[in-house]
């Protein structure tokens, strides 16, 4: 086998469409080493964008660990210990699992906890401690202090838009992160999103576009958020595979954004007179 | 046929999300006007006119009418500038009349006043410019051109009759390219569908030779003296002169600056003072303001009086209200307005504060009986106080099969949201502007003492200081300020509102908190904001209330309603100071809340409420308060009565 076969073969590029200077934002952080906290509205690119950045990092040398993110999705019952690992039975043995967080505190990967407010509040306390100068994972457990790969880099995500009523990120730990804000794209970004994503004509995209400005008109009627640039994009998807216009709207859009019926014929209106 | 009242709600949203701001639909009988033009665009800024039955339509001809609404505002129908029109087309602008107030007339008045007949060219313009909307919609809805298309056929059916020149037009308009003779129809230029305001203006300076002989045949029609159109192009000028306002008083500080700055400056060089020249600018630009001012609130006055308040900032809603005498629903017969109370600029909320203080003891110990409530244990957890033995058992019994166990063996008490939305309906008719004690009589004065005012040695007394007497409206306000401080303490959700109003098309609702904002000054602020204002049409205020909690989704729901007196309204009845109506409506509203699963109660400081309380609220569900200071400790008493059931 020659060394060239040994080689991994390179990841495709996330596609990403930058809206402002978040990349510039992001690189600076990650060469200081600054924890990143990243804030929208659900579906607008702040997943991808990390994605993007890990490969964008990988690529340029910057990042050697592989995989260069390991992404947490989390959820209420999501304690410290899914997070830091846990002892498992093996046979008659209890062996050390690192959890996902320890991997990558170790391996000097991208942590990238997603939709951080709805974990449990003890996770705090690692966070805490990881992204301050400090950059130490205490696992209780086994009575390590494990201090942070040189390129290790936590970033967090949460949506500000229907999270804010019943839980919020405390200042001490808001505190601590470069915050970058996210919203949906211009139209014309967002077009040109949808275009590349869903394959689908510019001018259709277009169409689903002006259908994403009219509906976030509504946002304050039953639904949080206005419809997302990831529901177009899957609209767009639909249509690319024969479904009609109007139908694919209804599924992707239409049913997915509210249950109020009101809501929902306004929505399907909106899309009907948009739609050729 | 359809009714707007099937399909409004849907609507509204249609065209919130096209016109991205909340525009009031209404029908074409609640509308002002009586101008013949407003049936051409049936709008103001804030309101979209529609019929309120349509016997052969169906929804998509409403979608086409708010949808030719719309079109108006895109195509920038009002911004018509009547000096950029003479400049574009190189027209001179003629010397106004002397009876007439160019200031006064719309840019669209003084377009139309060029003409020997201004009706036969305001005519010509609505038309045409209708169909440049029409262009506008079809190219910009492509959904819609085929309900347009439908929508204008089902027109040209109904209104078959060719009499004049005009009724051809109409018929070009809607869609039918032979209705006009050939020689106009040509001057219709291809462009108008890519065209302006101006372009439609310039158009009717062509085709007007080939209408102006027929103004006898549409002289009744053509009465009316400025049109919907007109008033809404003022209104839009009107947000031109609110920034030339502005700007002139940008001028103004950058002058006050340069004098303080000059002045500074020949200070320092000790030359003498000679500001003559920034002090004219200055004057200049003042009597400018003024006379802008002037000529603002004179216009507001006038768009006023035309076309009704603006209620640029509250939503509107149309309820049912319950006539007893027919034993039916008048459908959507009530139009309610709802609006924030916005509280004054630094107002002071130490006095409140000081209120809230002095109640807080008795409250708090009155409502700690509720907090347990509050605590609920929770199972599975990695650490609490307690063990969990069913997941002990689980997690042994995994261990002796080799499995992994799930280390959440542990249970804890935390505290929950408590499950209680409270909604608060505060009545603000003007008679809670009453005293609470009645003016003591003044005193019988003997003739001897009345002074003599010619009598030169003679020194008034002097006046004694009146102190402002206690009303109903502070103690309501008091009350609601006692009981946001506690429940906010306490971790219950509720909202504060106030309603008043006058006419059924005209009820008030009044927002001080929301369920789900916190206790802030702002909130304290909005409280201490309720005034006394009109009337008490109860029914349409609690069927909003109760529209509300259904929203916001909790499963014990609450409403209180405090009050002073029996609904009431000038047209809540038949008859003017009958009050049974308004009684059977409001039991309705409050029936229909128990009917959705909410607990509802009444209190009122009305000593005679007992006879239409024990009719209008169900299960006696009312307290009639004696003494109102009384009121902050009852609402206590009924909240923690209502919660703990």
């Amino acid at each position: 086998m020659s060394p060239m076969e040994l080689l991994p073969e390179p990841l495709p590029e996330p596609y990403y469409l930058p809206v402002g200077d978040e990349i510039q934002v992001f690189e600076a952080a990650f060469c200081a080493r600054l924890p990143v906290l990243m804030k929208g509205p659900t579906g607008c690119g702040k997943t991808r964008f990390v994605e993007h950045m890990a490969w964008r990092l990988q690529r340029s040398g910057k990042l050697t660990a592989d995989p260069a993110l390991l992404t947490i999705s989390c959820h209420e019952d999501l304690t410290a210990t899914d997070l830091v690992g846990r002892y498992l039975l093996k046979g008659d043995e209890t062996v050390w699992q690192d959890g996902p967080l320890t991997r990558s505190v170790r391996s000097g990967a991208i942590c990238y906890l997603d939709e951080v407010v709805e974990a449990r509040k003890d996770t705090t306390v690692l966070i805490h401690s990881l992204s301050d100068h400090r950059r130490l994972l205490p696992i209780d457990k086994t009575g390590e202090l494990v201090t942070a790969h040189p390129d290790f880099l936590l970033v967090m995500s949460y949506n500000p838009g229907y999270q804010s009523v019943l839980k919020d990120l405390k200042p001490s730990t808001r505190q601590r992160f470069v915050s970058i804000e996210f919203d949906y794209p211009a139209f014309a970004l967002e077009a040109e999103i949808i275009a590349h994503e869903s394959a689908i004509d510019h001018e259709m995209a277009e169409r689903l576009a002006t259908i994403a400005e009219r509906v976030r008109n509504l946002r304050d009627h039953g639904f949080e958020e206005g419809v997302s640039t990831r529901l177009l994009i899957y609209t767009g998807q639909l249509i690319g595979q024969g479904i009609s216009p109007r139908r694919a709207g209804e599924l992707a859009i239409t049913t997915a954004i509210s249950d109020d019926r009101t809501v929902q014929d306004a929505v399907r209106d909106i899309i009907d007179v948009l739609l050729p | 046929m359809i009714e707007l009242a099937d399909v409004e709600g849907s609507l509204a949203l249609f065209a919130e999300g096209l016109a991205g701001r909340y525009l009031h639909l209404k029908t074409l009988a609640e509308q002002n006007t009586d101008s013949i033009d407003a049936r051409l665009t049936n709008q103001s800024m804030d309101n979209l006119y529609l019929p309120g039955c349509l016997p052969h339509g169906e929804r998509s001809d409403y979608l086409v009418l708010v949808l030719e609404q719309i079109g108006y505002r895109e195509c920038g129908t009002f911004g018509f500038d009547y000096a950029r029109f003479c400049e574009l087309t190189g027209v001179s602008q003629p010397t106004p009349k002397p009876h007439t107030q160019p200031d006064r007339d719309s840019d669209f008045t003084r377009l139309f006043n060029r003409f020997e007949d201004p009706a036969i060219a305001r005519r010509l313009f609505l038309l045409l410019e209708a169909l440049r909307i029409s262009h506008h919609i079809q190219r910009t809805y492509p959904g819609a051109a085929h309900y347009l298309r439908q929508h204008h056929a089902k027109l040209r059916a109904q209104f078959s009759a060719h009499r004049t020149r005009f009724d051809l037009l109409q018929h070009r308009v809607w869609g039918d390219l032979q209705a006009l003779p050939s020689l106009e129809d040509s001057l219709i230029p291809l462009s108008i569908s890519h065209g302006s305001v101006y372009t439609t203006a310039e158009m009717t300076c062509q085709l007007y030779p080939f209408f102006h002989h027929e103004h006898d045949l549409l002289l009744e029609e053509l009465n009316a003296e400025v049109s919907g159109t007109e008033w809404m192009q003022r209104e839009a000028r009107l947000e031109d002169w609110k920034d030339d306002q502005e700007d002139l008083a940008r001028q103004m500080l950058n002058v006050e600056i340069l004098q303080a700055e000059d002045a500074l400056l020949r200070e320092d060089v000790g030359l003498a003072g000679d500001t003559r020249d920034t002090n004219q600018t200055l004057n200049s630009l003042k009597s400018e303001r003024d006379a802008l001012s002037r000529r603002i609130e004179m216009e507001r006055a006038a768009l006023r009086h035309a076309v009704g308040s603006p209620r640029g900032q509250a939503r509107s809603f149309r309820y049912d209200e319950w006539n007893y005498l027919e034993r039916r629903y008048i459908r959507r017969w009530c139009r309610l307005y709802e609006e924030r109370i916005v509280p004054e600029a630094g107002a002071d909320v130490d006095d409140l504060r000081r209120v809230i203080r002095q109640w807080r003891a008795k409250v708090r110990s009155r409502l700690a009986q509720l907090r347990p409530l509050g605590l609920q244990r929770v199972s599975r957890v990695a650490d609490g106080d307690e063990l969990d033995l069913n997941a002990v058992l689980e997690a042994r019994q995994d261990i002796r099969a080799g499995i992994s166990p799930d280390d959440r063996t542990y249970s804890r008490r935390e505290r929950v949201q408590r499950d209680i939305c409270a909604a608060f309906l505060v009545d603000l008719s003007a008679s809670t502007d009453d005293p609470i004690e009645p003016p003591e009589p003044m005193p019988f004065e003997d003739d001897d003492e009345v002074p003599n005012l010619r009598d030169p040695y003679h020194e008034p007394p002097e006046p004694a200081s009146v102190e402002e007497p206690r009303k109903i409206i502070h103690v309501q306000r008091e009350a609601m300020l006692v009981m946001a401080s506690a429940l906010d303490a306490l971790g219950d959700s509720f909202g504060i509102y106030g309603f008043s109003g006058y006419g059924h098309d005209c009820v008030e609702f009044f927002v001080a908190k929301e369920p789900d904002e916190s206790l802030s000054g702002r909130t304290l602020s909005a409280i201490a904001a309720m005034q006394p204002k009109r009337s008490t049409r109860m029914g349409p205020a609690i069927r909003h209330t109760v529209a509300k909690l259904m929203a916001a989704g909790q499963s014990l729901k609450l409403l209180i309603v405090l009050s002073d007196g029996f609904p009431q309204d000038c047209d809540y009845g038949p008859r003017r100071g009958e009050h049974e109506y308004g009684v059977e409506d409001t039991a309705k509203a409050l029936a229909e809340a128990t009917a959705k699963g909410i607990e509802t109660f009444c209190i009122t400081v009305d000593r005679s409420g007992h006879d239409y309380l024990k009719r209008m609220c169900p299960d006696a569900r009312y307290l009639v308060i004696e003494d109102i200071e009384d009121l902050p400790d009852a609402l206590t008493k009924v909240y923690t009565t209502l919660t703990l059931r």
